[in-house]
C-alpha cells in the first residue's frame, strides 16, 4: 500500500518537475527570463513593494468580480459569462451618472464626494437589477435543460451586454468622449480621487501619499479606496451569508436544491437574490474601476471577466473566501507579470496559471463548495 | 392548403424585401433559391405518394411567391430605388430579371415539392443532383449578373467548414469549445509561416494544407490532453482562455528567443559553471500586427486549358470528359446495388475527381508528379480575380469533410462520441475510454479548421492576428447552433444563413438605410448633433454582436436543437418537455 501511495507521489513529483522545466524552457518567450528578474530585484528592491501595492489594488477588484462568478456557480453551477460584462456596464454607468450631475467638472469637494455616493447608489442599483433580469430572461426556464444550454445562453447574454456597451461608449451625451472617436475607442474616466484632492488641498494637494516623504514610492488614495472598500464588501458580503436568514437559505441552496425547497425555500427568489447581489457587486467594482484605472471601455469586461474567473478557480469556485484569496493572487500575478515579465504576455500568464491549476489541483487552493447536483 | 400559401407568401415577402436591399437581377437569384428552399421545405408536408398531385399541391403556393415577390421588386424599381437617389434598372433588363425569378420561383417549387412523391432513395438522389447543378452553376450566374455574391459566398462556406468541425466536439462528444477559433488561426498561421515568401520556406499549397490541418490537430491533443479528464464548464473556460491566448501568442513572436535553463542558470546557480546552449536567438516567426503576407496560393495545371481548340485543350478537355463520366458510371452503379449512403457515394466521387486532378497533368506536361505537386509549374495559379476557382476549391474541401465527417459519424469512434454525449459513465461501463474518445473528437474537429485556416490564408494572402479572437469563437459556435446541434445538413444551412446574413445582407442593410436616410429623414433635421447621432446610430453593423448574441439566447430558449435538428439531439432537449407532459 505504501510503495504504491510513494510512487503516485514520486510521478506527481515528476510531471510537476517536467511542468517546471518546459514554463523555464518556453517561459522566456513571454519573458520570465530568471537571472534578468533577479537582477531587475537585485537594483531596486522598492519596486517590489510598488507592484505588490498595484497587485494587491487590481486584485481587489478582481477580487470582487470573482465573488460574482463564484456565488452563481455555487447555486446553480453555471458560468455566468455575462458577468464580466455586467461589470463593465458598471464602468459605464458610474461614468454617465458622474458626466450627467456634472461631478467631471466640479471644484467642489463636496459636490465631488456627493457625486461619487450617488455614482456608488447607481451603479450599484443598475447592475443588480441587470444582473438579475439576465437570470430571469436567458437562465431560468433553461434550469433543468442539458448543461450546455445555459452556458450557451449565457455566451450569447455576455455578447448581447457587450453590444450594449458598445452603444453606450458611442453616444456622446452620455459618456464625454474628451477627444476618442467612435463607441469602438477606450474612453477616459477622469481621474476624480485626484480632482477630490486638488479641491480640497489635502496632502498638498497630491494622491501620492508618500508625496512629501524621502520614499521613492507611490501609494495613492485610489489604491487606498479600492482596498478599504474591497475588504468591507467582502466582510459585508461574508456576514451575510454566514448570519442572515436570507444568507442560510443560499448556502442550503447551494448545497442541495432539491432538499431545500422541500424545506420550503423559495429556490426562484435566493437564485435572484444570488444574482442581485452579484450584480451589485459588480456594479461597485466598475465604480472602483474606473477611478483606479481611469478609463472605460466596452470590451474591458471580457479580459476582467477571464481573469477574475481564474480567481474564482484558484481560490475554489463555489467558495467565497477562496474567490477572495484567489483575486488577490491573481492581481499579485498580473502585476508582476506587467513589471518583472512583459505586460503584452500577461494575460497568456493568467491563463497559463488557470491550466496549471487544473492540472493540479483542480478543486482549487481551499476547495469546492458546490453542491450535488441531482 | 391555407397554412402552405402562408409559407409561400411569407417567402415571398422576405425574399420580395431582400430585392430592395440588392436590386438589380437579384430578384432572378433570389426568386430561384426562394423556390428551392419553399419546395424543400413544403414536400416533407405532403404523404409520400404521386408526385405529380404533390406539385399540384405546393404550386398555389409557389405561385403567391413568386407573385408577391414580382410586386416588391416592380415596386423595388419603380419607387424604391427613386427613394434612395438611385437610377431604376432599365426596364427591359427588370423586365426579363423579374420574368426569371418568377418562373425559377414556380418551377423549382413544384419540382422539388414533387421529389417527395418518388421512392426515398430516389427523392434524395434526384435532390442531390438537383443541388449539384444549383451549386455548380451558381458563380457562372453570379459572374453572368454581376451581383458579386461568389466572394461572400466563400467566406460563409469557409465558416461551413469550420462549423462542421466544431460539430464533431459540440454536436458529436458533446464539449462547449469556446476557442475553436485558435485552431483555425494555428491552421491559417502554418499556412503563412510555411508558404510565404517572407520566411523563404514557400511550400506548395496543396502539401501545406494537410501540414496544417496535422498542426491544428497535434494543438488539439496537446490542449485537449490535460483539460478533458475535467468537467465540462471547466473545458469551456479553458478553451476560451486559449481562444483567447493564441492570437496574443501570434502577436507577440515576433522576438523569440529560446535558452536551454539548465545550463544557462539553473546549474550556474549552484556554481556549477556550463556553457548555455542557446536553441533559436531574436527569430520573428509572426510578423506581429503587421501580419504575414503575401503568402502562397495553389495553382493547378488543369485550370490553364491552354490555347482554345489547340491539341492540349482538346486532350484535357476530353481526359476531363472521361473522369467526369466514370464518375457518374461509378455514382449509378452504386446507386443500383443500393445499401451505400448518398454521402460517401459522393465522397468517392470527390476522391476520385481529386486523383484524376493531380494526375491529369503528368502525362501532357511531361514534368514529374513531385514537380507538380510543389508547385514548380506555374501555370494556373489561383488569382484573387477568379473568385470562381476559389469557390469550386473549398466546395470540394467541404465535399470531402462531409465525407470524412460522416463516415466518422457512422464508425465506431463516432458511436463512441454520441455515447460520452448521452451519458458518460455508462459509456465508461461500456467499455468505451472517455478520455481517448474525447481527446480524438477534440483533435479531429481541430483537423477541420485547419483545413479552414490553410484556405482562408491562401484566399486572403495575407493573416493577421486580430481575425481569429473570440468573437470568431463564437460566430462558429452561433453557426452550429441556428443549423442545428449534431447534423451535418443543419450546419451547413446555420453556416450559410448566419454568414450571408453577416457578410452580405447587413452591409446591404447599411448602404440601403444610409442612403434611404440622407434622401428622407435627414434634411428634414435641422439639429445637426441629432442627425449626426440619427445618422451614426442607424448602422446596422453596430450591432453585429447583439444580433450574433440574440441568435444563441432566442435558440436557446425557442428552439436549442437548431433550425435542422439532429433527431437524437432534439430528443435529448426536449426531455423535460415529455417529462411535464406525461
Amino acid at each position: 500500500m505504501e510503495s504504491i501511495k510513494k510512487k503516485i507521489n514520486l510521478r506527481r513529483l515528476g510531471t510537476l518537475a517536467i511542468t517546471l522545466y518546459i514554463v523555464f524552457l518556453i517561459g522566456p518567450i513571454a519573458g520570465l527570463d530568471v537571472p534578468a528578474i533577479a537582477a531587475a530585484i537585485k537594483a531596486n528592491p522598492l519596486q517590489l513593494v510598488q507592484f505588490l501595492i498595484i497587485g494587491i489594488s487590481n486584485g481587489a477588484i478582481i477580487a470582487i468580480i470573482a465573488l460574482g462568478y463564484t456565488m452563481v456557480y455555487g447555486i446553480i453551477e453555471l458560468i455566468n459569462f455575462a458577468h464580466g460584462d455586467v461589470y463593465m456596464i458598471g464602468v459605464f454607468t458610474s461614468l454617465t451618472v458622474l458626466s450627467v450631475t456634472g461631478t467631471l467638472d466640479s471644484k467642489d469637494p463636496v459636490k465631488i464626494i456627493l457625486g461619487l455616493i450617488l455614482a456608488l447608489v447607481i451603479a450599484v442599483a443598475f447592475c443588480a437589477a441587470l444582473n438579475a433580469s439576465i437570470e430571469r430572461l436567458a437562465y431560468r426556464r433553461l434550469r433543468n435543460a442539458p448543461r450546455l444550454a445555459p452556458l450557451i445562453s449565457a455566451i450569447g447574454m455576455s455578447f448581447i451586454v457587450e453590444n450594449v456597451g458598445l452603444m453606450w461608449a458611442a453616444q456622446a451625451w452620455l459618456v464625454p468622449s474628451f477627444g476618442t472617436t467612435g463607441g469602438a475607442s477606450q474612453k477616459v474616466f477622469p481621474d476624480m480621487i485626484g480632482a477630490l484632492f486638488k479641491a480640497t488641498g489635502f496632502n498638498g494637494g497630491d494622491v501620492n501619499l508618500f508625496a512629501s516623504t524621502d520614499i521613492a514610492l507611490r501609494l495613492t488614495a485610489k489604491d487606498v479606496l479600492v482596498i478599504v472598500l474591497a475588504v468591507a464588501l467582502m466582510i459585508g458580503l461574508y456576514l451575510f451569508v454566514q448570519r442572515t436568514t436570507l444568507g442560510k437559505a443560499m448556502r442550503a441552496t447551494a448545497q442541495n436544491r432539491d432538499a431545500a425547497k422541500m424545506l420550503g425555500i423559495n429556490i426562484d427568489w435566493v437564485i435572484t437574490a444570488t444574482f442581485l447581489i452579484g450584480g451589485g457587486l459588480a456594479g461597485a467594482a466598475g465604480l472602483m474601476a474606473g477611478l483606479y484605472n481611469n478609463t472605460a471601455w466596452w470590451f474591458m469586461g471580457f479580459r476582467a471577466g477571464l481573469q477574475s474567473f481564474t480567481a474564482a478557480v484558484l481560490g475554489g469556485i463555489g467558495n467565497i473566501t477562496g474567490a477572495m484569496l484567489g483575486g488577490f493572487l491573481i492581481g499579485l500575478l498580473a502585476s508582476f507579470s506587467d513589471g518583472y515579465l512583459n505586460a503584452r504576455w500577461t494575460n497568456a500568464w493568467v491563463f497559463a496559471t488557470l491550466v496549471l491549476i487544473l492540472l493540479f489541483r483542480p478543486t482549487g487552493l481551499l476547495g469546492e463548495q458546490t453542491g450535488q447536483k441531482a | 392548403m391555407i397554412k402552405n400559401i402562408r409559407t409561400g407568401l411569407s417567402f415571398g415577402i422576405v425574399a420580395g424585401l431582400m430585392t430592395f436591399l440588392f436590386g438589380g437581377w437579384s430578384v432572378a437569384v433570389l426568386g430561384t433559391l426562394m423556390g428551392v428552399g419553399l419546395g424543400l421545405g413544403l414536400g416533407g408536408r405532403f404523404p409520400r405518394k404521386d408526385p405529380l398531385k404533390i406539385a399540384a399541391a405546393a404550386f398555389p403556393s409557389g405561385l403567391v411567391a413568386a407573385v408577391v415577390l414580382i410586386l416588391l421588386s416592380l415596386y423595388q424599381n419603380s419607387n424604391v430605388m427613386d427613394a434612395i437617389g438611385k437610377k431604376p434598372f432599365a426596364e427591359d433588363l427588370a423586365l426579363k430579371a423579374n420574368l426569371l425569378g418568377f418562373f425559377g420561383t414556380v418551377i423549382f417549387t413544384s419540382l422539388l415539392a414533387a421529389l417527395h412523391g418518388l421512392p426515398e432513395k430516389q427523392e434524395r438522389f434526384y435532390k442531390m443532383i438537383l443541388l449539384a447543378i444549383l451549386v455548380v452553376a451558381f458563380p457562372f450566374v453570379d459572374q453572368a449578373t454581376s451581383l458579386r455574391w461568389t466572394a461572400q459566398i466563400i467566406f460563409a462556406l469557409i465558416f461551413v467548414i469550420l462549423g462542421l468541425g466544431l460539430n464533431i466536439v459540440v454536436g458529436y462528444a458533446g464539449l462547449l469549445d469556446l476557442g475553436y477559433a485558435a485552431f483555425f488561426a494555428i491552421g491559417a498561421y502554418t499556412t503563412g509561416i510555411l508558404s510565404s515568401p517572407v520566411h523563404s520556406i514557400e511550400l506548395n499549397f496543396w502539401l501545406v494544407i494537410w501540414i496544417a490541418a496535422a498542426m491544428a490537430a497535434i494543438w488539439g491533443l496537446f490542449l485537449g490532453a490535460p483539460t478533458l479528464p475535467l468537467r465540462g464548464d471547466y473545458l469551456a473556460i479553458v478553451t476560451l482562455g486559449f481562444g483567447e491566448i493564441v492570437p496574443v501568442l501570434f502577436k507577440n513572436l515576433i522576438d523569440v528567443t529560446i535558452k536551454e535553463p539548465l545550463t544557462c542558470w539553473i546549474l550556474p546557480l549552484f556554481r556549477i559553471q556550463t556553457k548555455c546552449i542557446i536553441l533559436v536567438e531574436h527569430e520573428d516567426l509572426t510578423l506581429g500586427e503587421k501580419g504575414i503576407s503575401p503568402i502562397g496560393r495553389p495553382s493547378l495545371p488543369l485550370l490553364e486549358l491552354g490555347e482554345p481548340m489547340g491539341s492540349a485543350y482538346l486532350i484535357k478537355l476530353a481526359l476531363m470528359g472521361l473522369a467526369l463520366a466514370l464518375v457518374v458510371f461509378l455514382l449509378v452503379r452504386s446507386i443500383r446495388s443500393g445499401n451505400k449512403s448518398i454521402s460517401s457515394l459522393i465522397g468517392y466521387g470527390v476522391a476520385l475527381v481529386g486523383i484524376l486532378l493531380v494526375f491529369i497533368p503528368i502525362p501532357l506536361t511531361g514534368v514529374k508528379f513531385i514537380d507538380s505537386l510543389l508547385g514548380v509549374l506555374q501555370p494556373g495559379e489561383f488569382e484573387s480575380s477568379r473568385p470562381v476557382t476559389w469557390y469550386f476549391l473549398i466546395i470540394g474541401l467541404i465535399l470531402l469533410s462531409i465525407f470524412i465527417i460522416s463516415r466518422l459519424r457512422d464508425s465506431r469512434l463516432g458511436r463512441a462520441w454520441m455515447a460520452i454525449r448521452e451519458d458518460e459513465l455508462a459509456a465508461a461501463q461500456m467499455g468505451i475510454d472517455p478520455v481517448k474518445t474525447k481527446l480524438a473528437a477534440f483533435a479531429m474537429g481541430a483537423t477541420f479548421s485547419g483545413f479552414a485556416g490553410a484556405f482562408y490564408a491562401a484566399y486572403i494572402r495575407g493573416i493577421f492576428p486580430s481575425v481569429f479572437d473570440f468573437s470568431a469563437s463564437i460566430i462558429i459556435l452561433c453557426v452550429v447552433i441556428l443549423g442545428g446541434i449534431g447534423n451535418i445538413n443543419g450546419v451547413i444551412v446555420g453556416g450559410l444563413v448566419l454568414m450571408m446574413a453577416d457578410r452580405l445582407f447587413l452591409p446591404a442593410l447599411k448602404d440601403f438605410l444610409s442612403l434611404l436616410l440622407t434622401h428622407t429623414v435627414l434634411p428634414s433635421i435641422n439639429d445637426p448633433v441629432v442627425q449626426m447621432a440619427v445618422k451614426d446610430n442607424a448602422n446596422p453593423i453596430l450591432y453585429r454582436f447583439l444580433l450574433f448574441g440574440l441568435t444563441l439566447v432566442i435558440m436557446m430558449a425557442v428552439r436549442p436543437e437548431g433550425l435542422i435538428p439532429n433527431a437524437q439531439v432534439r430528443a435529448e432537449l426536449h426531455a423535460a418537455d415529455e417529462e411535464k407532459k406525461g
